[in-house]
């Protein structure tokens, strides 16, 4: 598991960008994540404006104007390094993506690669109020645009859609303070080493971003047709 | 990506597109959804009691052309087919059938889960064994 650094030889952090005796870049190895890349363990409740501290001054070391004047091959590593950076900032500085990212680390597989090509079973995992929910209201968002479309506005209608949308975002800002106290759950797991309960977070966590989804695209929706 | 003529076709004249009276003993209602990509869809058979054939079936999918034309096609293939027959369809059938390329095999897969949901309901409202076994054991007897 652990590497040794290319210059000096000293047993490097998984997934380190540089080695902390000599401080040259390494190559990024194959599974390194990107909570690896600035040194975090695989906690959810992070502080974003330390990540963010972080991500320029890792920045600045790896930038490959640095390197012009190295070797081929460590100019090459900074700039790989750098891009694993980008990327690894991009996703852990925004609660979800950064959710999403750990629990696919943990085997979870998320959007459109859960239904395999052989055909693999998923379970539907909308709760069926849910579902009853959103059936009705993609009902009323066709009537909605059928009526625009013959210029028509049924104010009944409209007030009827404002109201799902003000119901579906007081949904979508409880389903963010529920993530935050999954996250405290999720940590709390991993600090005690408590497998069951990490299971537990997991798996919440994914019903969570299932749901969730569904209310964003809804609002999205409801919000085209209200022309918003 | 392009979609296919099969797809485009059956997304322009859905076949068995409404509903049916969710409470007739008769019908069954699959409700079924794929968070991933927020499509949600309905499909109701219409069972005969004596045969077990379904004489009727309708769909109503909010989705994406390839959900609606998943849909559309498994209506037109469960029509005519025994209960134990039209568990049979697989999704890999309708992904053969309209092409669906890799991205879109979600909708096949939850075409596939609203049949099963549909039958599943029927067999609740008329108390029919769960399993195809069972019920091949229950008229054996």
């Amino acid at each position: 598991m652990s590497a040794a650094c290319w210059s000096c030889g000293s047993a490097l952090a998984a997934g380190a960008p540089f080695c902390v005796a000599c401080g040259k870049v390494q190559a990024p190895t194959a599974d390194v994540t990107y909570f690896d890349v600035f040194g975090l363990p695989r906690k959810l409740a992070l502080d974003t404006s330390t990540l963010e501290r972080a991500f320029y001054k890792l920045s600045r070391k790896l930038h490959p104007d640095v390197y012009a004047r190295a070797s081929e091959r460590e100019q090459q590593w900074s700039l790989e390094q750098t891009s694993l950076l980008n990327d690894a900032y991009r996703t852990l500085k925004n609660a979800i993506p950064r959710t999403e990212y750990l629990l696919k680390l943990e085997g979870v597989e998320i959007e459109q690669d859960r239904a395999s090509e052989n055909g693999a079973k998923k379970e539907s995992r909308m709760p069926p109020d849910l579902l009853e929910e959103v059936f009705e209201l993609n009902m009323q968002l066709e009537e909605m645009r059928m009526n625009q479309k013959m210029g028509e506005d049924d104010p009944q209608l409209r007030g009827d859609l404002e109201k799902a949308k003000t119901q579906f975002e007081g949904q979508l800002a409880e389903s963010d303070s529920d993530l935050q106290k999954l996250w405290v759950k999720w940590d709390a797991a991993v600090d005690a080493d408590d497998e069951a309960s990490q299971a537990d977070a997991k798996n919440k966590m994914v019903a969570l971003l299932d749901r969730r989804r569904y209310v964003r695209n809804l609002v999205r929706d409801v919000n085209e047709a209200l022309g918003a | 990506m392009a979609y296919s003529d099969k797809v485009i076709d059956h997304y322009n004249n859905p076949r068995n597109v409404g509903q049916m009276d969710k409470s007739s003993q008769e019908v069954g209602t699959g409700l079924v959804g794929a968070p991933e990509c927020g499509d949600v869809m309905r499909l109701q058979i219409k069972v005969n009691p004596e045969t077990q054939v379904i004489e009727e079936a309708k769909f109503k999918t909010f989705g994406c052309g390839s959900a609606i034309a998943s849909s559309s096609l498994t209506t037109e293939w469960v029509k005519g087919k025994t209960v134990s027959e039209a568990l049979e369809i697989k999704n890999t059938d309708i992904v053969k059938e309209l092409s669906l390329p890799p991205v879109k095999i979600h909708c096949s897969v939850l075409a596939e889960d609203a049949i099963r949901a549909a039958i599943g309901d029927w067999k609740k409202k008329n108390g029919v064994a769960e399993t195809a076994e069972a019920a091949q054991t229950v008229a054996a007897q």
